[in-house]
C-alpha cells in the first residue's frame, strides 16, 4: 500500500488550500429508505463537524447510480465520501475517488483497499459473547444444538468463534451443527430441523441449549420447543442481531434468553469520527474499525 | 406557438445546460464532467433507444428493465458456473432476444394488449432472475475481472478518452436511427403507430413487424443489463428495474419534439440527456435526493404539458 503515504499528502495540501472553506462530505447510499440506514446516517450527523457541509444522497437502490454519484461528488472535489453499500460492487467510482485523492469511509460496507477505512461490527466479538453466554448458562457442560451459515462470510465468521469457544469446554458436546435452508429467510426451515432433533432427543434434558448465527433459526427453534411442550425444560436459546422479533421473544421471558444488538448509530458516529481524522491528515492504519456491541437480554431489552 | 412546441423541450434544455453552467462554472461543462454524464446515462440511453422503436409503433415494453436484470443475472450466472465471458454475453443476449421475441408473440400474435402483456413478463423475467440467481447479489470473484474492467475502458477518439459504455450507446443510437428512420422497415413502424388499420389494409405485415420490434427491444435491453452488470462488477435480480420508467420518460420528453408527436430516436436522445444532465447538476449542487426527483419529474411534466398546450392553441 505505497499509494496511502501520496494520498495522505495529496489530502493534506488540498486542506492546507481549503484551510478557511467549509470542508465538504458527500453521504452515498442506496438504501436510505432502509430503518437501519437512516440510523447510520442520524448518528453520522449527530457526530459531525459543525464545519462540514453534509450532502446526504440516496439513489434508492440503484448500485450504478452510486458509482455516477461518486464520479459526481469527485467533479466537484469534496473532501471526503462516505459511503454505505458493498465497496465491490461500487469499485468503479472508488476507483476515480482514489485517483482523485478523495478519501472514502465505509459505513458497515465491507473491507476494500480502495477504502481509508471500514467502520462496522465485530461479528468475532459478537458470536464471542452469544457463545459464552451459553457456556456460562450451561455451566460449561451440556449438549449445544448450533445454527451456521458457512457459506455466507459475515455468518461463517460467527459460526467458527462459537466452535471455538464450544470447544474450549470440555464438557459441552455440540450435538449437531445445522446449516438452515435460508430460501424462506430461515425461520421455517430452522424450525423442521429442530422438531427433528427434538424427536431424536426426547429424553428431557437431552438438549441444553441453542446457539444461532443469527436470529431467525434461533426463532425457528425457539417455535419447536414450544410446539414440542418441551419449554419448561431450560433449553437456553441465543440468537443474534436483535431483531425486532427477537426482542419480543426475549422481552417474553421464555427459552429465548440473549442476541446481540448492533449499534447502528455509533457505527454512523464513528465514520464521522474516521472522516474527521482524514480531513485532518491523518492516515488511518485500520482497514476497518470496530463499534462495540451490546448483548440484549430481559435486562436491557426494553431500552 | 408551431416553434415553441417544437422546440420548446429543447430550449428548456439549453436553459438547464446554462442554469447549472452559471452555478457550477468550474466542474460542470468540462471534458471530463460531459464524458462522465455520457457514461453515467449509457444505460438508461440504451434501454431509451429501443424502446422509441416499439413505441414507434404506438406500443409499450414495461418488461425493459427486468430484463435488464435477468440478462445481468444470466451472464453472472454463467461467470459464477465457470463458463468464459462470450458464453456468458452471448446467453444474455439470447434471453434477451428470446424474452422480446414472447413479447412480441403475446403482443402481436395474441394479440394482447402491450401494457398488459408486457407487465406480465416483467413479473415472469423478474421472477426468472430471482429463480436463477437464488435471489443473491452475484458478485466479487465470481465476476471476472475483464467483464468488469469493460465498463471503465476508455478509447482514445477525436482526441477524447471516449468511455468504452458511452460508444457502445453511440452505437445502438445510429443502428436504431438507421433502422427506423432510413429503412422502409422503420417507416413501416411508424405507419402502424399512425394508424394501424391503414397500414394493414395497405398490406404492411403487422404480426411480423411487432414481433421483430419487441424481439430488437428484448435485446436491446439485454445489451443495457449487461452493461450495467459490467458497470457494477455484480449481477442482482433487480438492479436493472429502475431503467424502465426513466426510459420512457425520456421516450415522452422526447417526443414533444417531434412535428406529429410521435417517438424520433434523436428526441429520445435529448430525452435522455436531459435527464442526466439534471441527475449529475443537482447532485453537484447538493440538492437533496428526494427533491431532485420531485424536481425531475415536474420537468418532465412541464415538458408535455408546453408540448400539448401549444397543440391546443394551434387548434
Amino acid at each position: 500500500m505505497t499509494i496511502r503515504p501520496i494520498l495522505g499528502a495529496l489530502a493534506i495540501g488540498l486542506l492546507a488550500t481549503a484551510a478557511t472553506a467549509q470542508q465538504r462530505v458527500a453521504v452515498i447510499t442506496p438504501y436510505l429508505a432502509q430503518p437501519g440506514t437512516q440510523f447510520y446516517i442520524d448518528g453520522f450527523e449527530a457526530a459531525a463537524s459543525p464545519d462540514w457541509d453534509i450532502n446526504v444522497i440516496d439513489t434508492a437502490g440503484d448500485i450504478a447510480a452510486v458509482i455516477s454519484r461518486i464520479e459526481d461528488a469527485v467533479t466537484q472535489n469534496v473532501d471526503a465520501i462516505v459511503i454505505n453499500v458493498d465497496p465491490a460492487q461500487v469499485s468503479a467510482g472508488l476507483q476515480t475517488a482514489m485517483e482523485a485523492g478523495i478519501p472514502v469511509v465505509g459505513m458497515d460496507a465491507g473491507m476494500s483497499d480502495m477504502l481509508a477505512t471500514n467502520v462496522t461490527s465485530n461479528g468475532y466479538a459478537m458470536a464471542a459473547e452469544t457463545s459464552v453466554y451459553v457456556a456460562n448458562r450451561l455451566a460449561g457442560a451440556g449438549n449445544v444444538v448450533m445454527f451456521v451459515f458457512d457459506p455466507f462470510p459475515p455468518v461463517q465468521i460467527r459460526g467458527a468463534i462459537a466452535d471455538a469457544v464450544f470447544a474450549n469446554h470440555p464438557d459441552i458436546n455440540v450435538i449437531a451443527r445445522v446449516t438452515p435452508d435460508v430460501q424462506d429467510g430461515g425461520i421455517a426451515d430452522s424450525r423442521a430441523q429442530m422438531e427433528a432433533l427434538l424427536a431424536a432427543n426426547p429424553e428431557p434434558g437431552s438438549i441444553n441449549a441453542v446457539w444461532a448465527a443469527w436470529d431467525q433459526p434461533a426463532l425457528g427453534a425457539l417455535q419447536a420447543i414450544e410446539d414440542a411442550g418441551r419449554a419448561d425444560e431450560g433449553i437456553v436459546i441465543v440468537g443474534m442481531d436483535a431483531n425486532p422479533q427477537a426482542r419480543e421473544a426475549i422481552a417474553a421471558g421464555g427459552n429465548f434468553e440473549a442476541s446481540m444488538a448492533q449499534d447502528f448509530a455509533g457505527i454512523g458516529a464513528a465514520a464521522a469520527d474516521a472522516v474527521a481524522r482524514l480531513l485532518a491528515g491523518e492516515t488511518i492504519a485500520q482497514p476497518v474499525i470496530y463499534v462495540p456491541t451490546v448483548l440484549i437480554t430481559t435486562a436491557n431489552v426494553d431500552e | 406557438m408551431t416553434h415553441l412546441r417544437r422546440y420548446g423541450t429543447l430550449i428548456g434544455f439549453v436553459g438547464i445546460l446554462l442554469f447549472f453552467w452559471w452555478e457550477l462554472p468550474d466542474t460542470f461543462l468540462t471534458q471530463g464532467n460531459l464524458l462522465n454524464i455520457s457514461r453515467q446515462v449509457s444505460m438508461l440511453a440504451v434501454v431509451a433507444f429501443v424502446m422509441t422503436v416499439v413505441m414507434a409503433m404506438g406500443d409499450f415494453d414495461l418488461s425493459v428493465g427486468s430484463m435488464a436484470s435477468l440478462a445481468g443475472v444470466v451472464a453472472g450466472v454463467s461467470f459464477a458456473a465457470g463458463y468464459p465471458i462470450w458464453v456468458g454475453v452471448g446467453a444474455a443476449l439470447l434471453a434477451g432476444l428470446a424474452g422480446g421475441l414472447f413479447n412480441g408473440f403475446l403482443v402481436s400474435v395474441l394479440r394482447i394488449l402491450p401494457f398488459v402483456a408486457t407487465l406480465g413478463t416483467l413479473t415472469v423475467f423478474s421472477g426468472l432472475a430471482f429463480l436463477a440467481s437464488d435471489g443473491r447479489t452475484i458478485s466479487g470473484a465470481n465476476i471476472p475481472d475483464a467483464f468488469s474492467q469493460f465498463a471503465r475502458l476508455r478509447v482514445e477518439m477525436l482526441g477524447l478518452p471516449m468511455p468504452s459504455l458511452t460508444l457502445l450507446a453511440i452505437a445502438v443510437l445510429v443502428m436504431v436511427w438507421v433502422v427506423l428512420e432510413q429503412t422502409p422497415y422503420g417507416r413501416r413502424l411508424y405507419a402502424i403507430g399512425g394508424n394501424m388499420e391503414a397500414a394493414r389494409l395497405a398490406g404492411t405485415r403487422i404480426v411480423k413487424l411487432r414481433l421483430t420490434a419487441f424481439a430488437f427491444t428484448g435485446v436491446g435491453a439485454a445489451i443495457a443489463g449487461l452493461m450495467y452488470a459490467s458497470r457494477v462488477a455484480s449481477a442482482n435480480p433487480t438492479q436493472g428495474d429502475g431503467l424502465m420508467l426513466d426510459a420512457i420518460a425520456a421516450v415522452f420528453l422526447g417526443m414533444t419534439m417531434s412535428d406529429e408527436g410521435e417517438p424520433r430516436v434523436l428526441g429520445t436522445l435529448v430525452g435522455v440527456l436531459i435527464l442526466a444532465v439534471l441527475d449529475n447538476g443537482l447532485s453537484q449542487m447538493s440538492v437533496d435526493s428526494y427533491v431532485r426527483e420531485i424536481l425531475i419529474g415536474g420537468i418532465i411534466l412541464m415538458a408535455v404539458a408546453s408540448g400539448s398546450l401549444g397543440g391546443l392553441r394551434r387548434r
